[in-house]
């Protein structure tokens, strides 16, 4: 079927699926494994990211100023969103062609780039323009902007992540 | 005990809306899985992170006993919903589970640890800053979320290998 598909690369992924790393996974316990570790990951990136999101949107934790609120709990997203993506291409890595091809993972990857540029859009746009950041209790505009549709992306993540197992 | 409330559920009328909701209404397993994977996340955002501060390993600035009480409804809320939504998968198809040793490691897992989150949870509402008060209780509570985290970590890695237990072959021996 890589033949006839549309997708770039398609020696790549073939040549990629039939590596023996993937293979070992592919028939191994190690997929269960990976795929465990990564709901996990999946877990924390979400749920620190919500906590962070409804900070922004002004829902919850008002005390904190959102500024210190993110900064602390980025590093757990971060961890967790590295252990993830290390676990994912390893799941991924055993039928490449067939995912790559899979409007599922498709999806996925598009929420994921979309939720990483609104991320980097707020950090260096919105962020620096904002002196009253620093203070507790106020949630601008813009900020609650981004932590909806943060919230809706990682949410459509999640969906998408869980629907790729059901299409193939 | 355990054969008898798979029989019971399996011939159940419970088992054939399950059957029946599973294969008809569209996208509903992912769906439902979906939200089971969210409420997962619901648990890492909140006692799983509450755990994480006791250790002094995430949000140093948030104070210990308004985290527990903004956080700890979360937990209450995501567990019934994933309690519902895993329900659903369970009554459909009992005997995959009830007799799956790997669905029982969960169990034996999510038991204890909900029973500490609700100790954590009704000592600070009795006692506001009681996980705050003295070297001891500093100690006890990281003790709590010491193990609190390694029972979450299990029921998630559980909760996945539900799916896999053939690959734990050992345990058919």
């Amino acid at each position: 079927m890589n033949e006839t598909t549309s997708m770039p690369f398609t020696a790549f992924w073939s040549w990629l699926e039939t590596r023996p790393l993937a293979e070992h996974i592919g028939f191994t316990y190690w997929f269960p494994l990976l795929e465990s570790i990564h709901v996990l990951a999946v877990g924390i990136v979400v749920g620190s990211i919500v906590m962070s999101d409804l900070r922004l949107l002004g829902f919850t934790a008002l005390r904190y100023p959102p500024s210190r609120m993110n900064r602390e709990l980025v590093r757990w997203t971060w961890f967790a969103f590295i252990v993830a993506v290390i676990t994912g291409f390893g799941l991924f890595m055993t039928r490449a062609a067939t995912y790559i091809e899979n409007p599922a993972f498709q999806l996925k990857l598009l929420f994921l780039l979309l939720a990483g540029l609104n991320m980097a859009w707020f950090q260096y746009r919105t962020f620096p323009n904002l002196l009253i950041w620093e203070r507790a209790d106020i949630t601008p505009v813009p900020a609650k902007i981004a932590g909806a549709v943060s919230l809706v992306l990682w949410i459509g993540i999640v969906f998408a992540g869980r629907w790729v197992g059901h299409i193939i | 005990m355990k054969e008898r409330v798979a029989s019971a559920l399996a011939e159940s009328p419970l088992n054939e809306l399950a059957v029946y909701l599973l294969g008809n209404v569209p996208g509903l397993p992912p769906i439902a899985q979906s939200i089971h994977i969210l409420g997962i996340a619901a648990v890492m955002g909140s006692i799983v992170m509450v755990d994480l501060r006791f250790l002094g390993l995430a949000v140093p600035s948030q104070n210990i006993t308004e985290m527990i009480r903004r956080l700890l409804p979360w937990t209450w809320w995501a567990l019934p919903i994933n309690l519902l939504t895993g329900l659903l998968f369970v009554v459909a198809r009992p005997n995959r589970y009830f007799y799956n040793p790997v669905f029982s490691w969960k169990f034996s897992c999510l038991v204890p640890a909900v029973a500490l989150a609700f100790i954590v949870f009704w000592v600070n509402r009795k006692r506001p800053g009681f996980w705050e008060a003295s070297i001891s209780t500093r100690l006890l509570g990281r003790l709590i979320a010491i193990i609190s985290l390694l029972l979450w970590t299990g029921v998630v890695l559980a909760g996945r290998w539900i799916a896999y237990s053939d690959y734990l072959y050992f345990l058919y021996e």
